[in-house]
């Protein structure tokens, strides 16, 4: 019983100084260009959208979010589908080598991506997938699926035994326990890990710099990275970029904080 | 059907359900990191059509190379850096947390936000707030002429301070979570003992909290270790190699000049270091779990 | 029970697969019957006016049938050029005539992926053009690209200021230090700045490192592909551009600026000297230029051991291809942008030098542009950077090392001897030796 709504408020505060340097960059997607530099005052005298006009109208970024969109929904799609049958396999089947195969998938969540990188650009390069979508799926979604192995493991594993036995009393048979028993009982896991994939998929960088040349399969963080500018840095042109890039990001984070938030903790909690 | 050949039958179905995923790994992620294995062993530069054997050339080339210490220093520095602030200032953030009653979902979302905008988005904006004409901090400090990220002395301190603003919700939300399972009891017994702030904090919270720190920790340094984003877009590794982590260096001798067997060695390099910090770590957390 | 396990698991692995193979198939198609189109790529044109539309419009009139499709390129040049690799190194690339920067033409020669232009330009058109221009441009004895237009890099310098405290444009380093000095002390304005210059860590830094080392009559490589055959006097250069920013001859910021970032200040009236390729010229002669009128053209200064004017050479080629559809019509693209019509509109119109020492002396263009004539004497006087395939590996190396000796990291010495190992690690991959080096 600590504190009270003053204490709250003040963490609240402190909280949204934090997300301060959010809060600038969108101030500074609707500053005028005359205003940013030099930076004379805190507040604009006018608020603008032309910033946001040039990114819509001008630049790539709206073919970039929808390949980033596409991209990261089919990787994430790719993700949970394999991993959820993966996970209950190694969550409740009497795989051999279990124990060793989920070692595994723990030490690939460690993998760097600067070692993976080379050989995946050689891969992607004699299969002829440069510039495409399908490399950065597969890129993607291999790079997601041991962490969504690993969560929907622990998730499946949450799942009392008792009920799967019923079902099998029943005269269910394993997949069918899987479908009508299980898949339900985990989908807010799966959710959650679905949203930690779509995340990390939207937000990934090295390898959609390396595997993309063209505006076919260039993804926001690429595209937010290779901004144009002719003469000088356009500071309210990439603020109002960056702000449509973090849409999904905010969405998650506001929306489906519950099941993001699960998900880290998950993730973490279990050692 | 009887129970063995029951099992037998759930092993079969074990093996057609990961079949799938060994195959994606299996070529995606496993058989990557042995051709690297190998791609470090050559001479490899597709432009110019050059592959040869180089044996131990690169590595041997690596431990003499100023610019590859000078890339390990920076990111052992950045490492070690980046994860004490963000454990010290995640703890705090969770331990101010702990007690909200009100608008806890606002505070997480604030929180959140950092963690889960896409680093380039988190450079772009540190770029702007470090501007030396046009950034927030220096209009704040009254201060036109510090130059923050072309300074070779202020850039790599500039940079850890923006990873940390961006990896700390992460702390503080693994922290925050476990102080929440912390009954109540064991504050107000401390409390009727008439036990002081910081002795609560030592005795009681510390203890419990500990091990959820070390393991956020663990992935903290393993993420800082692979850090590539922000460095790569905020600094690009400049000025003159002072923010040049390992990853960047290695991502320049990969793309800029198309050095495939080089850049790999390099990129082998920082996979069996982070190998390694992964497996002393988790001999660290096993061994103070066991005294725990 | 094994069909439907397995098509749970093929299913959970195809779907996705299907789908992203849909969307990546969704590419267009090129419609028979349609005109030929050619796909030009290049950099934005600075300067007040784009001449190439209205290039590209004149010759798809004397081609019917022909559509010629402009595609910009970033306006970076690491950029343009991993772009390249990627395209050019993957198959097959989307355009079929493209414009190089000269310091490329080797290496995409080398790799393959221009076309072979000796039988289709005469001797006499390849004579038009600079010397120093061509010679990048021809590999093994065959011709590959064409000249597009040409940079050389110069001194500007405040005509007035110099003026108004009797000096002449500076010869050695060593006056350009000293005119600074008392123009500053005479002018009281702490806003002033001396010599600004491209100290980033790019490729325009290295040009104004070469530019430094032949300065002094230091090269860069030897015949044989060896490192700083002359170390004292390179070791020199390299001390001397430390010098310049340490004694405030040279503003601190130096080394983080580009073309434009040091353009701007010298525009805004904020430098007495700079260096900078011919575009500047044009920008500063605007109508609401605050220098108009005020600035001077002159060969870069020398140091103890080397020529006056050592500037490095520059510009842009125009390249085929190896994998267009059309090589002869993309080969009369080429070679009419780069002819004297097309080129005498580019420099009319933009912000452009040509290749073609006849035009510098044209009095038409003379007339508009008096600084003609005086820019030819310097394009004869410069030389290229180190003419081969692997040059951008060697640049992009030396980079970081001549970087932290201007930002004070690292001394000359240690980064001569740094950059000497990483030279030679590279070069034992790219085995046999270079060819032409300056």
């Amino acid at each position: 019983m600590r504190g009270g709504r003053a204490r709250d408020a003040l963490v609240l505060l402190a909280l949204a100084l934090y997300a301060a340097p959010f809060f600038w960059q969108a101030l500074t997607s609707v500053r005028p260009d005359a205003e940013l530099l030099p930076l004379t005052q805190l507040w604009p005298s006018r608020l603008t959208w032309a910033h946001y006009d040039v990114v819509v109208r001008q630049s790539l970024m709206p073919r970039a979010l929808v390949n980033s969109l596409g991209i990261a929904l089919l990787s994430t799609l790719l993700a949970v589908s394999v991993g959820a049958l993966a996970a209950y396999a190694l969550a409740r089947l009497p795989v051999r080598g279990r124990g060793v195969i989920l070692l595994g998938m723990i030490a690939a969540t460690a993998f760097p991506q600067i070692a993976t990188v080379s050989p995946l650009y050689l891969l992607m390069r004699a299969l002829g997938l440069r510039d495409t979508w399908l490399a950065l799926v597969l890129a993607n979604g291999s790079f997601a699926l041991p962490l969504v192995i690993w969560l929907l493991a622990g998730f499946i594993r949450e799942i009392p035994r008792a009920l799967e036995e019923a079902a099998a009393v029943d005269g269910a048979d394993r997949l069918a326990i899987l479908r009508w028993v299980v898949l339900p009982l985990v989908a807010p896991g799966m959710a959650s890990a679905a949203l930690l994939a779509f995340l990390f998929s939207w937000n990934e960088f090295l390898f959609a710099y390396s595997f993309t040349a063209t505006e076919a399969s260039r993804t926001v963080p690429v595209a937010l990275a290779l901004f144009p500018g002719v003469f000088e840095v356009p500071w309210g042109d990439i603020a109002a970029a960056s702000l449509l890039a973090s849409l999904p990001p905010i969405l998650i984070v506001v929306v489906f904080q519950r099941y993001l938030v699960r998900g880290l903790l998950a993730g973490a909690l279990r050692e | 059907m009887s129970s063995s050949g029951r099992e037998a039958a759930d092993r079969r179905l074990g093996w057609y359900l990961l079949a799938p995923a060994l195959v994606v790994l299996g070529t995606l992620t496993v058989y990557p990191a042995l051709w690297v294995l190998w791609l470090s062993l050559q001479y490899r530069i597709p432009v110019f059509g050059i592959s040869r054997w180089a044996g131990l050339d690169h590595f041997a080339f690596l431990a003499v190379d100023t610019r590859f210490w000078n890339a390990a220093w920076v990111t052992g520095v950045f490492t070690v850096a980046s994860v004490a602030l963000e454990g010290a200032l995640g703890l705090t953030i969770a331990l101010a947390l702990r007690g909200q009653r009100h608008g806890r979902r606002t505070a997480l979302g604030l929180l959140l936000l950092a963690w889960a905008l896409p680093s380039v988005v988190t450079a772009k904006m540190f770029e702007w707030l470090y501007h030396p004409a046009g950034g927030l901090v220096n209009f704040l400090l009254g201060a036109r002429a510090i130059n923050w990220l072309g300074d070779p002395a202020l850039a790599l301190p500039s940079l850890i301070l923006a990873d940390v603003w961006r990896a700390t919700p992460f702390v503080a939300l693994l922290c925050y979570a476990r102080l929440l399972t912390i009954s109540p009891d064991l504050y107000e017994a401390a409390q009727v003992d008439g036990a002081s702030g910081w002795r609560t904090f030592s005795r009681i919270t510390w203890p419990l909290v500990r091990p959820i720190l070390l393991v956020t920790m663990l992935f903290r340094t393993l993420d800082a270790l692979r850090a590539f984003d922000i460095m790569f877009v905020l600094t690009g590794g400049g000025p003159a190699g002072s923010t040049e982590s390992l990853t960047v260096y290695a991502y320049r001798a990969l793309f800029q000049t198309l050095q495939i067997g080089f850049g790999s060695a390099i990129g082998a390099v920082v996979f069996v270091l982070v190998m390694l910090v992964a497996a002393a770590y988790l001999r660290l957390l096993g061994r103070a779990e066991r005294t725990a | 029970m094994a069909p439907r396990p397995t098509r749970a698991a093929a299913a959970g692995l195809l779907l996705p697969l299907v789908l992203a193979l849909l969307a990546g198939a969704c590419r267009e198609r090129p419609v028979a019957g349609a005109p030929i189109t050619l796909v030009f790529k290049h950099a934005k044109i600075l300067g007040p006016a784009d001449p190439v539309p209205g290039l590209l419009r004149r010759f798809e009139a004397d081609h019917p049938g022909v559509r010629v499709q402009s595609e910009a390129l970033t306006w970076s040049s690491d950029e343009q050029h991993q772009f390249y690799v990627i395209n050019l190194e993957g198959g097959s690339p989307p355009f079929d005539v493209m414009m190089l920067d000269v310091i490329w033409v080797p290496e995409f020669a080398r790799a393959g992926w221009i076309l072979d232009l000796t039988p289709s330009v005469p001797a006499a058109e390849r004579a038009a053009h600079f010397p120093t221009a061509m010679e990048p441009a021809v590999q093994g004895g065959r011709l590959w690209a064409l000249p597009w237009f040409m940079n050389v890099g110069l001194l500007y310098y405040r005509a007035d200021l110099l003026a108004k405290y009797g000096f002449r444009p500076p010869e050695t380093y060593d006056e350009l230090a000293e005119q600074v000095r008392r123009i500053r002390a005479g002018e009281h304005d702490p806003r002033l700045d001396g010599y600004l210059w491209q100290g980033k860590q790019y490729e325009g830094g290295m040009v104004n490192v070469l530019e430094a080392l032949w300065a002094n009559g230091a090269r860069l490589l030897d015949d044989r592909g060896r490192p700083f055959p002359e170390p004292d006097r390179a070791r020199e250069a390299l001390a001397f551009l430390r010098g310049l920013i340490e004694s405030g001859v040279s503003p601190g910021w130096v080394t983080a600026a580009d073309e434009e970032l040091t353009r701007r200040p010298f525009g805004d009236g904020r430098a007495i000297f700079l260096r900078s390729w011919p575009y500047a010229l044009d920008l500063f002669e605007l109508p609401d230029s605050r220098v108009r009128g005020k600035v001077g053209v002159a060969p870069l200064p020398r140091l103890r051991h080397g020529p006056v004017g050592a500037a490095s050479t520059g510009g842009a080629h125009l390249a085929v291809s190896a994998r267009t559809r059309h090589p002869a019509l993309a080969v009369e693209l080429a070679r009419f942008l780069t002819s004297e019509t097309a080129q005498r509109a580019m420099t009319e119109g933009a912000a452009l030098r040509p290749s073609r020492p006849a035009l510098y002396r044209d009095p038409v263009l003379v007339a508009r542009d008096p600084s003609l004539p005086a820019l030819h004497a310097l394009m004869l006087r410069g030389h290229p950077r180190p003419i081969t395939p692997y040059y951008l590996m060697l640049s992009t190396t030396l980079q970081p090392e001549f970087s932290a000796v201007l930002v004070g990291r690292k001394s000359p010495e240690r980064a001569m001897r740094d950059a000497t190992a990483q030279l030679e690690h590279l070069l034992r991959a790219v085995e046999p030796a270079l060819s032409t080096p300056r």
